[in-house]
């Protein structure tokens, strides 16, 4: 994961030619960027030579600006890639960049913490040997109780995220529910009664042979429109138990369903909708590893919210969007908040579903600060702590989104 | 030579500025290679920040026209691409029930271009001169528009399976916008030059305010532009843009403000619908709000 550029210059012999230093230069810069999670293909290399050769070479600036204008092709990257570049190309500042949690760019060293790396399965971080008190469970998560508002400054072991059995059952019981939800039917749909329209260059085609009587009529079916789904996941302590458990759920509900965005919380929100989209578990994983800070420590779902609100609300929040939160309800933050950010996101999405593992319990009821203040704004609050309660829900949130 | 694409740069900013768009050096360069490669780019940014103005001032530039494409849910090909002309090629049948010839000569004579309605993007590349094809909001459409439009940005040109392929006859100059609302195909901003457009900072702000508003004097104009900066620190549902900052000095000067202060309070107030557009925005800029923000101006 932390691969760089100054082990990719010791394995490569040294260029014979000034053509050959310069693609060098060029496919090295492109796999560095490609490190650093940038979606840079071989064909980009050959446009980034077109564009140094156009543009120049000498001119630092006017070289940053076009490749950078070639190679970024999200804002995040577009953020991260001054710093990149400069690490890259301006020698004595050669430095390892990672993703941080919050998806900005932090300079860290290249192996500083040896006694957190557990090298036997390539996972750099582990909280079960990290020797910080944390009670390690068989699953990988950890054991506590309760709501904080401290961060945690630990990381989880994602070594069991990608266990077959479990990945196997949730994936049977998800299919169902995308099978399901394929078969949604909303509201503007049942409206428009057959779902189909006359196609008018079919029917005309048809027509020739009849003298322009369009007798027998060509229809094409109307698009149909899928509701999205956005995955709030509390990952604190008081939550530690079923954490791993609804990760598993989500990734693979991202991969059978197309517009499945995921975010994980504590005392702060962070998108994983990319990590657990890696079609490579392992790389999944690292990737994961890299975002987990914070896990299974304080709870501040307000803030989070709040932050989800702030962030991503615009891009991800429409009236065919449904919001999936799964917490506990405990929460370290002021419920107002949680109020406030919760009234905010129902306005604008469909539905809000609430899942609360403690909620399958025969002695629930919904009595925290947290659970509280959500439950106005909630159009289905329902328990789901494992794979048969989780069964139990999925036709309720079914029915909330139709 | 380096030095020389730098002057180039600086000379397209220089004449970008003529045209009334004020773009930062680095844009310039982007806008340079766009021109020159004749590859789509990609503007993302809030809503407001200037995307769609962009395509605007490059056909003001290269004096040509500017074609454009505003998606929205539900688009699909044929309103985008083309369409027969169905009224005409009914009429055209009957007319033809007389003609003695086979069935695939008159198929062939009701399905030739005399019928065909060209739509934005059919339109853009059989024009010449090369125009500029602004297909706006393209995260409105959905993936299977998107697929459509592969085919069309990276070869220029589309089938059409009456007609056969319609290649370009001139690169059009292609500018996409998005405001992220969906997420576009990696397939799709691969073949695509790429420009993050963020609010703009105070001085461009206040020289687009400058350029576009000639009448507002400097002092005033410092005044709003910090004033408007200040909203934007705000915890606001939809920061204002900057097409909301030009309504508000425009509103301004029609009431007559002619200074950012506590005097002005008042009138200020009645302006706020230019600048702020949801009600919760609104209810949060309330009267001790704005004195305090037209105190720090």
């Amino acid at each position: 994961m932390l691969t760089g550029i100054d082990r990719a210059d010791v394995r490569r012999p040294p260029p014979s030619s000034l053509e050959e230093a310069l693609v060098a230069r060029y496919a090295g810069f492109a796999g560095w960027l490609r490190t650093n999670d940038f979606h840079v293909t071989s064909s980009d290399v050959a446009a980034s030579m077109e564009i140094a050769l156009r543009m120049g070479q000498l001119d630092s600036q006017v070289l940053r600006w076009s490749l950078r204008a070639l190679l970024c092709s999200r804002a995040q990257e577009w953020r991260r890639f001054d710093e990149l570049f400069d690490a890259y190309f301006l020698a004595p500042n050669r430095r390892k960049l990672v993703e941080t949690r919050a998806g900005g760019a932090g300079r860290i060293e290249r192996d500083n913490g040896a006694g957190l790396r557990d090298g036997s399965e390539g996972m750099p971080l582990s909280l079960a040997s990290g020797g910080d008190g944390a009670a390690a469970l068989p699953n990988g998560s950890t054991a506590g109780q309760g709501a904080s508002l401290e961060a945690s400054l630990g990381y989880a072991d994602f070594r069991h995220l990608n266990q077959p059995d479990e990945l196997f059952a949730i994936d049977a019981a998800i299919r169902r529910f995308a099978q399901r939800l394929q078969g949604i039917q909303l509201r503007r749909e049942r409206r428009a009664n057959a779902g189909r329209v006359i196609d008018m260059a079919w029917t005309v085609r048809r027509s020739v042979s009849r003298g322009g009587l369009p007798l027998d009529l060509g229809w094409r079916r109307k698009r149909r429109l899928r509701p999205r789904i956005v995955l709030l996941l509390d990952v604190s302590r008081s939550m530690s138990l079923y954490s791993f458990f609804y990760l598993r759920l989500a990734r693979v509900l991202s991969a059978r369903v197309s517009d499945v965005h995921c975010f994980i919380f504590h005392t702060r929100l962070v998108g994983v909708e990319q990590a657990l989209r890696d079609p490579d578990p392992w790389r999944s994983q690292e990737r994961l590893q890299l975002l987990s800070a914070g896990w299974a420590g304080g709870t501040r779902i307000g803030d989070s919210l709040d932050e989800f609100n702030q962030r991503h609300a615009t891009r991800l929040l429409h009236s065919r969007t449904a919001v999936v939160v799964v917490s506990d309800g405990y929460d370290a933050g002021e419920p107002a908040r949680l109020e406030q950010a919760l009234a905010t996101m129902r306005r604008r999405c469909r539905c809000l579903v609430w899942l609360n593992p403690l909620a399958s319990r025969t002695d629930f009821t919904p009595a925290s600060a947290g659970m509280q203040a959500a439950l106005p704004y909630v159009d289905l609050l329902a328990g789901a702590r494992d794979l048969a309660s989780l069964e139990r829900v999925l036709p309720q949130v079914l029915s909330v989104l139709q | 030579m380096a030095t020389d694409r730098m002057h180039d740069v600086v000379d397209l900013q220089a004449r970008l500025a003529q045209h009334g768009f004020i773009a930062e050096r680095s844009f310039a360069a982007t806008l340079l290679l766009t021109m020159e490669m004749r590859r789509p780019l990609l503007l993302e940014g809030e809503a407001g920040v200037g995307k769609t103005e962009v395509a605007k001032a490059l056909a003001r530039l290269l004096d040509t026209r500017l074609i454009r494409l505003q998606c929205y849910e539900g688009l699909d090909a044929h309103s985008a691409l083309y369409e027969w002309n169905y009224q005409h090629q009914l009429l055209a049948i009957k007319l033809l029930e007389q003609d003695d010839r086979p069935i695939p000569d008159k198929e062939q004579d009701i399905f030739s271009e005399r019928y065909l309605l060209k739509r934005p993007l059919l339109e853009a590349i059989t024009t010449t001169p090369a125009p500029v094809l602004l297909i706006d909001e393209i995260d409105r459409t959905d993936e299977a528009f998107e697929a459509y439009l592969l085919e069309l940005l990276s070869d220029f040109q589309m089938s059409i399976p009456e007609l056969g392929v319609i290649r370009a006859a001139e690169r059009p100059f292609v500018i996409l916008t998005s405001n992220g609302t969906r997420e576009i195909s990696d397939a799709l901003r691969r073949r695509c030059l790429y420009q993050y457009v963020d609010y703009p900072g105070f001085d461009k702000e206040l020289l687009i305010v400058r350029t576009q508003i000639p009448d507002v004097p400097e002092k005033l104009a410092r005044q709003m532009v910090e004033f408007v900066q200040s909203v934007r620190q705000m915890d606001l549902r939809k920061k204002p843009g900057l097409a909301e900052t030009l309504d508000w000095v425009a509103a301004l000067l029609r009431l007559g403000v002619s200074a950012i202060d506590a005097d002005g309070v008042e009138r200020i107030m009645d302006s706020l619908a230019a600048l702020v557009k949801t009600r919760e925005d609104q209810a949060g800029l309330t009267r001790p709000v704005v004195e305090k923000l037209v105190a720090s101006c």
